[in-house]
């Protein structure tokens, strides 16, 4: 029971980090149309950078806020290369996100080398019912609950999360209401930046990055936001925290090396099925 | 265009061209030729899968090693090893067609993530199964033999390469030139219009798919035999992109966008690399300077050349050709038909 228990911890913890990378991926698809393929890139860039922030010397927190704020910064660069240019279509805007990841391949390893990186998170561990919870499980969780309580109220509650969901749902529409569709573009891409730099320097203690990390960072996050449906950030929560304790279950009863596998399998089941229903419905509405 | 047989005579240029340089080139260019003809035989495939299919595929390079390793196994295990060479391309596009019964449903995005988690899959498979040696792979893998002629020298497999990219891109020319090669450009521009007249667009999209696989499956094949041994670290996920890159540079759903955007690529990468690993540069140079250009090629050609780089040659003829014909026109206008001709190949990308 207690390894049950132990298994559920971790699985949380690392759904809240998909989660963190699903919302990214589903605030910039919402508000361009595009899958950002270089959504991992901004957790590895943010976790390398904290980890050179704290070498340097700046205090936890500082370094952090930092590496997200560059992140953030990388977002932007990624949505001028994606969507800047007039007429460029979704599927080409997909692969000119391929680039900018492969892009970045170089710049980091040219920045920090191709060895894996880390840095320590917050030690020790709190023990609840004779179970130890180690303290950065905890942080990963109330953080992600935190920025997902803050997009919940970004989108209902101020102008521009208006004018971004306005743009997801009718970009002409928006337009015609004086918003800048193009300028909302580059807000989504810089948030999801900014939410791939949190799951990047909170993920980044738990397990070392290197520069292709992304790959995996982006087929869990896209898994998850596959199975939120690609609709609301707040349900790429649901959709994370389900991939991440099947994956946790599996990876501790029965074996590490088919976590990924199986996550892949279920969002491609997933994929076909809702596929499926569409075409059907198209045939019916036909 | 009633004809359903490409003209003979740039392939048969190619042929000459290909076997003659493989006649030619000394032994540590050869290396680099059979390397270069095999990409480019996958990429001829991804062209007509993207360019005609108006699929994203970002798991051609599970085909290629699933080729090899198809390849690999049954020669090791006795199978007569041209036998082995035949089932490659069959193996690859056997699973094509399976996963793609499923997989096709899916369009844009959704593809092009099915296809890199196969390929991912595909990576976690020959890693973890017993019999394709794991993470240490496949040793020894015996030469290709055939009709007693062993395949021992890097010339032999230049022939074997070339002459492999000489048949798939005979095949794709015909292809393209025949009945359905028209069914294709149909569903390629609209998949609705092109089932409304008729075309069963399931089927010719699953057959391409199946097809573009055959042909990554044959050149895994011979590049089993050609380097002996094979590894799951030999075909990571960045082999699947950089064959989108080439046949993006190239001109997406033009065999001989393929061929030149391959040839371009490869060697703008290889001989940077080759400098890289020259003047006493850090260890990661060349893999450094490698990303960098496929990203800023893969970039540059999507956003600047739609049409890719043949297109926009024929373009740039066409602007100097124009003068003399017409009366006058002025080159903005001259250019905006150009540009508007690039636009209307892009509408044919969505």
């Amino acid at each position: 029971m207690s390894a049950f228990i132990s298994y559920l911890v971790h699985g949380i913890s690392v759904g809240c980090g998909f989660a963190l990378v699903a919302s990214g991926i589903i605030i910039i698809y919402r508000v361009t149309r595009v899958v950002n393929l270089a959504q991992g890139m901004f957790s590895v860039v943010a976790g390398f950078a904290a980890a050179t922030l704290l070498g340097v010397g700046l205090p936890h927190g500082l370094a952090e806020l930092g590496a997200i704020g560059l992140a953030a910064a990388v977002g932007v660069a990624t949505g001028c290369v994606a969507i800047a240019k007039p007429g460029t279509s979704p599927q080409a805007s997909l692969i000119a996100t391929l680039g900018v990841g492969i892009f970045a391949y170089a710049v980091e390893i040219l920045g920090w080398g191709d060895q894996p990186r880390s840095f320590s998170g917050l030690s020790g561990a709190y023990e609840f019912w004779g179970i130890d919870v180690p303290k950065q499980y905890l942080l990963v969780t109330l953080v992600t609950f935190v920025v997902f309580g803050g997009l919940e109220a970004f989108f209902e509650r101020t102008y521009t999360g208006k004018a971004l969901s306005a743009c997801a749902s009718n970009p002409y529409a928006a337009r015609l209401q004086g918003i800048g569709v193009l300028r909302m573009g580059l807000y989504g891409f810089a948030l999801g930046g900014a939410l791939g730099g949190v799951a990047g320097v909170l993920l980044t203690p738990l397990q070392p990055i290197s520069y292709d990390s992304d790959v995996s960072l982006f087929v869990n996050g896209f898994a998850s936001a596959i199975l939120a449906g690609l609709k609301r950030p707040v349900l790429g929560l649901v959709g994370g925290l389900v991939l991440g304790i099947a994956e946790s279950m599996v990876a501790g009863y029965a074996k590490a090396s088919y976590q990924s596998s199986l996550a892949l399998l279920l969002t491609l089941a997933i994929l076909v099925a809702q596929a499926t229903r569409r075409e059907a419905l198209h045939a019916v509405e036909e | 265009m009633t004809r359903s047989v490409a003209s003979a005579w740039p392939i048969a240029a190619l042929a000459v061209a290909a076997l003659a340089t493989a006649a030619m080139l000394d032994e540590s260019a050869l290396s680099v030729y059979v390397l270069l003809t095999l990409t480019a035989s996958v990429t001829v495939g991804v062209t007509l899968l993207m360019g005609h299919a108006g699929q994203v595929s970002l798991g051609h390079g599970a085909f290629y090693a699933a080729g090899a390793y198809a390849a690999g196994l049954l020669a090791k295990h006795g199978f007569p090893t041209w036998g082995a060479l035949l089932v490659a391309p069959i193996a690859a596009a056997g699973i094509a067609a399976a996963v793609g019964i499923p997989l096709l449903i899916l369009r844009g995005h959704h593809l092009a993530f099915a296809t890199l988690a196969l390929h991912l899959i595909f990576l976690s498979l020959i890693s973890e199964l017993s019999i394709t040696g794991g993470d240490v792979g496949l040793q020894a893998i015996p030469s290709l033999a055939f009709a007693g002629i062993t395949f021992g020298s890097v010339r032999d497999y230049a022939y074997l390469s070339a002459s492999a990219l000489v048949l798939i891109v005979l095949l794709a020319q015909n292809l393209l030139a025949s009945r359905p090669g028209r069914a294709l450009r149909a569903l390629s521009s609209s998949e609705v219009a092109a089932a409304s007249s008729g075309i069963a667009v399931g089927h010719y999209k699953l057959a391409v798919f199946a097809l573009s696989a055959g042909f990554a499956g044959l050149a895994g094949g011979i590049y089993a035999f050609y380097m002996g041994y094979l590894a799951p670290g030999s075909f990571p996920v960045v082999l699947s992109i950089e064959y989108i890159v080439m046949a993006a540079v190239g001109g997406l759903g033009k065999v001989s966008g393929a061929l030149a955007g391959s040839a371009l690529v490869f060697l703008l990468v290889h001989g940077l690399s080759r400098i890289a690993t020259l003047s006493g540069m850090p260890g990661t140079a060349p893999i450094i300077l490698s990303y960098a250009v496929y990203a800023v090629l893969l970039i540059g050609a999507v956003l600047f050349l739609p049409g890719g780089l043949v297109a926009f040659i024929a373009a740039r003829r066409n602007l100097r050709a124009r003068p003399e014909r017409t009366v006058q026109p002025s080159t903005p206008a001259a250019s905006d038909s150009a540009s508007s001709a690039v636009a209307s190949k892009r509408g044919s990308y969505s």
